[in-house]
Order: structure tokens, then C-alpha cells, then sequence
């Protein structure tokens, strides 16, 4: 913590802000990403800016909150380029099982655990991404919106769908209202 | 006000995401402390909720962090940095105060992953069924966690931003709360419940209590885990 005091905007002080919260950061990302280079590539991307602006900031709490949630935003917008791509290629009907899918595959199951990801390997991308950022991130649904270039009541509905995927055992949530 | 109109499950989760209008989020309010059926229905949802996002935290791979640094250096290489101008610092008695809160909030998980520990737990929790406590903990757990990330970024947020992130934190505790005292675990509840001022006191910005109320919650913690340890229920200090 003390050394956390120290100005970030020198090099050393910055990379023990890396040190102390990159864990954070990158564990936030994996959630959006399922990927782990998608989420290193998003942390760093998130880094580099905050370099870039290091003088704007007013206290380390600032600095990580900041980094925190442009990377998140680098995830997200990650994740839909590399579906984009993944998407034309399929269309231009070239489109094979790349290196990637197959190291998300290997990754999650063997980091983040079978058991627990199941409920959550039942949705799909968008609403994984739109629960993490509201259950776990505690975004606002404007934020979401925003981020995942959605209209608000699209976020809504995507949330309340994830809920239901992730309540099929939970016998007091009583079926769609 | 009419609380005897039905509740849905969409509109009970925006109530607890803190996302419906002032006088919705009033109307269930009132709905929950009324119908404890409703007030198990939230809970249980929030529970599995939590489990479901409950994710072991990876360690950064060594090759990543190295990849960073090489990043960080090769801008810092081209920027001037021996006239940056360094920041000022903002008064730091807030950020004091929410460090210790956030110190409190982990010292009452450890105590919580103390008491889900076989031979620590002084009596299984009279829990319905070995899912639903599975859920409760992993929840509680999440919950805790969560907190004491949301305290840790509190210091830099509007007076708006933080009067809503620790409204929805008391809304999570009171939640948990009444999942603890269903739980057998009347201690726990409490020490949840006595969180909620020094809540509110950093919500408000009103700094006068806030430091002896968290030393009194650090007290409470360290005699809730020593007779946990021994075996015995903490008695009520507070």
C-alpha cells in the first residue's frame, strides 16, 4: 500500500500499480473474453492509454479504476471484432477451427473449472458479457448500452435471459414473467 | 402503494440491481419487508446468481506480465519522463477510511471462509438442502469479495456515484443477512447489520464516526472468528 502512495507517474511506481492490479484486471477481462490472450491483449491496451494520460489522474484508486474499465471496454470490443472476422470468413466460406478457439476451449477448462463456468457456458457471448457487467462489475444498463453499442431495452432483455439460463436448478425463481 | 400486486422475477432483479424508478424500488422495498416468501425468492435468486459468477481468479501467466512491462517501457522510452509533474494528492482521510473498510470487508471473509471450513464451523447451517447452502456460501463469499472491491474504488467516485454503489452494498448486506440468521448464523448477521452505518457515514462523506465504528467491527470480527475457532457463539457487543 505504501508503495502504492508513491506518484504513478513515474515508471517504477507505475509498474507497481501493474503489479498490485493487473491480477484484477486481467481475471475481469477473462470473464468478458473467455480468452486469455483476448484479455492480455485488452489489459494491455487499457495500459498503454493509461500511460498516455498518467498526468490526468488524481490518486491510484483513479488510475485503477480507469484501467480497469477501459479494459473491460477493450474486451468487449475485442471479443465482437474477432466475431466479426470470425463471421466473414465463414461467409467467404474459408472459415476453419482457428489456434484460438481451440486455446479458449483448453484455457477455460483448465483455469477456470468445469463446474463453475457450466452455468455460465450455457449463454452466449453477448449475454455473458452483458451478466458479468452488471452482476459481477455492477455497471449501469446505460453503461452497458453503451459499451456494447445496444439499445438499452436489447441489454434488458439479454440480462434477463442469462438470469433464467443460470436459475434452471433454482426452484424458487418462478418461470418467465 | 399497493403491495399485494404480484411481483415479477424481472422486476424483483431490477429492484436489487437498483435500476427501477424511485417509487418501484420503494414499492418492492416495502414488498420485501412485508412477504419474508418474497424476501427468500430475492435471496435465493441473488445466491445462485453469485455462485454462477463465483470464478476462481487466475494468476497472470509470467509471459503476460513480461509483455506488459516490455509495453510500458518502450512508451515510457519515448516520453520525456523527468518533467512530469507529479500529481497532487487529494485529501487522503477518505481514502483511509475506505482502505480500512475494505480491510474490514476482507477480514470478515476470511472469517466467513473460516466458518465454511470442516472442523471450524461449531454446527452444520440448518439449511434446506446441501445445494441451496452451497449456493449461500459461494454467495456470501462472492458477495464479500465484491464488496471489498467496490469499497477499494470508492474513493475516486462523484458523491453520486458513491451514495449509489454503498446503497446497493447495504442492499446486498441486508440480503445476506437474512440468509445468514436463516443460516444459523445469528453473528454473522449482525456483524453484516453493523456494517451498514459505517456504510452510510462514507456514503454521506461524514468522516466524525467512521474510523471508531470500523475499529469496533475489526473488535467484532477477531472475537467472532476467536469463538468461532473455540467452538462457541460470539457474544453481542456492539
Amino acid at each position: 500500500m505504501l508503495t502504492l502512495l508513491r506518484s504513478w507517474t513515474q515508471p517504477d511506481a507505475f509498474h507497481t500499480v501493474l503489479n498490485e492490479r493487473s491480477p484484477r484486471w486481467y481475471n475481469a477481462c477473462l470473464r468478458i473474453t473467455r480468452d486469455a490472450e483476448l484479455a492480455a491483449d485488452a489489459v494491455q491496451e487499457a495500459l498503454l492509454k493509461a500511460w498516455d494520460r498518467r498526468h490526468d489522474f488524481r490518486g491510484e484508486a483513479a488510475l485503477a479504476s480507469w484501467i480497469h474499465r477501459i479494459a473491460l471496454n477493450s474486451a468487449i470490443d475485442l471479443t465482437r471484432r474477432r466475431k466479426r472476422r470470425a463471421e466473414e470468413e465463414l461467409e467467404d466460406d474459408a472459415f476453419e477451427a482457428g489456434p484460438s478457439a481451440s486455446a479458449e476451449t483448453e484455457y477455460v477448462q483448465e483455469n477456470l473449472g468445469k463446474d463453475i463456468s457450466t452455468a455460465m457456458q450455457r449463454l452466449t457471448t453477448k449475454e455473458r458479457q452483458i451478466f458479468v457487467l452488471k452482476h459481477v462489475e455492477g455497471w449501469r444498463l446505460e453503461e452497458i448500452a453503451e459499451s456494447m453499442q445496444m439499445p438499452i431495452g436489447s441489454v434488458k432483455n439479454g440480462l434477463f435471459r442469462a438470469v433464467r439460463k443460470l436459475r434452471v436448478d433454482l426452484q424458487v425463481w418462478r418461470g418467465p414473467s | 402503494m399497493n403491495n399485494d400486486m404480484i411481483i415479477n422475477d424481472e422486476e424483483l432483479l431490477l429492484y436489487y440491481y437498483r435500476e427501477l424508478d424511485a417509487a418501484e424500488q420503494a414499492r418492492i422495498g416495502a414488498a420485501l419487508a412485508e412477504q419474508p416468501e418474497l424476501a427468500r425468492r430475492l435471496h435465493a435468486l441473488v445466491a445462485r446468481l453469485d455462485a454462477a459468477a463465483a470464478q476462481p481468479e487466475v494468476p497472470v501467466p509470467d509471459e503476460t506480465q513480461q509483455r506488459w512491462r516490455a509495453a510500458l517501457e518502450q512508451a515510457a522510452s519515448t516520453s520525456n519522463i523527468t518533467t512530469m509533474p507529479v500529481a497532487r494528492r487529494r485529501p487522503s482521510s477518505l481514502r483511509w477510511q475506505l482502505a480500512a473498510a475494505a480491510a474490514v470487508v476482507a477480514a470478515l471473509a476470511y472469517g466467513i471462509l473460516r466458518v465454511g471450513t470442516p472442523g471450524v464451523t461449531p454446527n452444520p447451517p440448518p439449511l434446506a438442502n446441501t445445494a441451496e447452502s452451497s449456493a449461500y456460501e459461494n454467495g456470501l463469499k462472492f458477495h464479500l469479495a465484491s464488496t471489498e472491491r467496490r469499497l477499494a474504488n470508492l474513493g475516486d467516485a462523484t458523491p453520486e456515484e458513491r451514495a449509489r454503489l454503498v446503497d446497493a452494498i447495504i442492499g446486498q448486506n441486508r440480503i445476506y443477512a437474512l440468509a445468514a440468521e436463516r443460516a444459523g448464523e445469528p453473528q454473522l448477521a449482525r456483524v453484516l447489520r453493523a456494517f451498514t452505518p459505517v456504510l452510510e457515514d462514507l456514503a454521506n462523506g461524514d468522516s466524525r464516526s467512521t474510523a471508531a465504528s470500523i475499529d469496533q467491527l475489526n473488535f467484532e470480527l477477531r472475537v467472532m472468528q476467536a469463538r468461532l475457532g473455540a467452538g462457541k457463539t460470539p457474544p453481542n457487543t456492539l
